[in-house]
């Protein structure tokens, strides 16, 4: 499991932050005391630093000086200073992101993912997906099933892998919203619905016509 | 100064002298002069009289044209105390001296209100920074809410989010110089983060989002420019249509970049075209929907003269609107 340090002074937010994270697959390490956080840094080795910058004693900005002397941990800025000059200064001091608060969620996630990433090691992401018995490849925007295969279009592409992701659960259409959106597809709820009736089409092409079911109310299931 | 306010202005004391004459002339007629050697004498005096009178118009005429040039030439108008030649009198001495306390006085003033501003500047900021910590808290608690009622905090939070950055923009606006970073940018930098921070909105809205041309630079500020498109993008939210679409389309413009934001929305009477854009005007949609501060447009058409961006509007009541931003070539400025 990836552990991510959170150096927050906000306790609230501190906690939440936890809590997402460990909810989200990663190991949390709060930090309490905000005098040592480079010794406790390389006691832990994280994968991953969240680093506010107003913090008591020593800000942000020193804190990433330190930590980055130590050792190479990413360190993702999180803070509600947004002055064009502290996010260069942010940077230039060899942090790997910047996000000011009020972050949205599904960005924080998204931009901790491509910084661990960046950073190497495993969890490069699949190109390939498999479930139900189909293969979706992403790159190539290909489906294929039992020898046969189909071109998807972008945003069939995101649905069919965020339906894949989730095989067997249930994925309302908020959810999918969500998830097209977060791919800079900013579709409306109607283009959704036509989007979806193609990809049945497709599926039917591959002879699975009823491969994804409409659960009426929650949403669509693989 | 005229020949007509001078002898005005002097009325008393030409009487004064006139009737001092008459009184002198009766005298000396009275113990026996001659009226021949009178009228000499009075003539000789009339003479001198108007003579001195000539000259001291003349003499502050041209001291005063002197004066009003030096005002005309200076471009920081306060220092004109500082500029002007020295007095030759007296009275004039005195007066420069006091109009020098003025302008002391009024520099000071000046300063203090510029140190209030700027205090009242940094309060609003550090306010907006500690009222982030909360919403961003907010928002990660709002996750472990289901469903409707999840949807429904969050969009009061992005409307909360829109207000407090309005709050901290309308600051800043103010002197925009101290923190302005103008580097390139890749324009989907800019849209992708100005739809993400009213993401909340417009899904909620139902509106589809069409992009255009977006794989460009422009050099700007990005934190000031994401705003601008934010504003362009929750007007278009709040005053949309039926079926609500939001095409952001650029092309090139010689060496410029034109960015154009088109919704199908209500669209803003002729009439009211021509005043969006001034602080606090709200409108009739505005106020038909309520919730409008008429700061908006107001700060966009603000920052984006700073940042030396065109921002025009083009609107059809019933068809929708279209705002056009045309980011400057690449070396205009710093």
């Amino acid at each position: 499991m990836r552990k991510i340090m959170i150096i927050e002074d906000d306790p609230a937010i501190r906690e939440e932050l936890e809590l997402l994270l460990r909810n989200e697959g990663y190991a949390p390490l709060p930090v309490t005391d905000f005098g040592s956080v480079s010794e406790q840094a390389a006691r832990e080795q994280p994968d991953l630093v969240l680093l506010d910058i107003g913090l008591p004693g020593q800000d942000g900005f020193a804190l990433c000086a330190a930590l980055r002397k130590a050792a190479s941990v990413p360190v993702i800025f999180v803070t509600s200073r947004d002055s064009g000059l502290d996010e260069v200064r942010a940077l230039s001091l060899g942090g790997d992101d910047y996000i000011t608060k009020p972050y949205s969620v599904p960005v924080l996630l998204a931009r901790i993912k491509a910084v661990l990433r960046r950073g190497g090691g495993a969890a490069t992401p699949p190109d390939t997906l498999e479930a139900a018995g189909l293969r979706l490849c992403l790159t190539k925007g290909t489906l294929s099933a039992a020898g046969k295969t189909v071109e998807l279009t972008r945003n069939e592409l995101q649905i069919m892998a965020c339906l894949m992701e989730h095989a067997g659960q249930i994925v309302s259409r908020a959810d999918l919203l969500d998830a097209l959106w977060d791919n800079q597809i900013y579709i409306d709820d109607n283009t959704l619905s036509v989007n979806m009736t193609r990809l049945r089409g497709k599926l039917e092409e591959l002879g699975l016509p009823d491969l994804i079911r409409t659960r009426r109310g929650m949403g669509y299931q693989l | 100064m005229s020949i007509g306010s001078f002898l005005s202005d002097r009325l008393g004391r030409i009487v004064l002298w006139l009737v001092c004459l008459a009184a002198a002339a009766l005298f000396l007629y009275a113990t026996g002069t001659q009226p021949g050697v009178l009228a000499l004498l009075l003539a000789v005096l009339l003479l001198l009289l108007s003579a001195t009178q000539t000259a001291d118009y003349l003499r502050e005429r041209a001291r005063l044209r002197e004066l009003e040039s030096i005002w005309e030439s200076l471009d920081e108008k306060v220092l004109f105390t500082e500029c002007v030649p020295p007095a030759d009198t007296l009275y004039e001495r005195c007066l420069f001296d006091l109009m020098r306390r003025v302008g002391q006085a009024m520099t000071g003033a000046v300063s203090d209100a510029r140190a209030a501003q700027r205090d009242y500047r940094e309060t609003v900021e550090s306010w907006v920074h500690e009222i982030k910590a909360p919403i961003t808290a907010a928002r990660l608690v709002c996750r472990q809410v289901e469903g409707d009622t999840r949807r429904k905090l969050n969009l009061e939070l992005a409307q909360i989010e829109a207000h407090v950055e309005r709050a901290l923009f309308y600051a800043r606006a103010e002197s925009p110089e101290r923190d302005c970073v103008i580097r390139p940018v890749s324009l989907s930098e800019i849209v992708s983060q100005a739809v993400e921070e009213h993401r909340t909105l417009l899904m909620q809205s139902g509106i589809r989002i069409g992009t255009e041309g977006l794989d460009r630079q422009v050099y700007t500020d990005k934190k000031w420019a994401v705003f601008i498109l934010g504003q362009l993008l929750q007007n278009a939210a709040r005053y949309r249509g039926e079926e609500p679409v939001i095409t952001i389309a650029a092309r090139p413009l010689g060496e410029r970049t034109q960015l154009t934001v088109r919704d199908n929305g209500i669209g803003i009477p002729a009439h009211e075209l021509p005043r969006v854009f001034d602080r606090g005007f709200t409108g009739s949609n505005g106020r038909a929907r309520g919730g409008s501060t008429g700061l908006g447009l107001y700060l966009c058409k603000k920052l984006s003269a700073f940042l030396e961006l065109d921002l025009e509007i083009s609107s059809e009541e019933g068809a929708g609107t279209c705002v056009t931003l045309t980011f400057p070539a690449k070396l205009t400025k710093l």
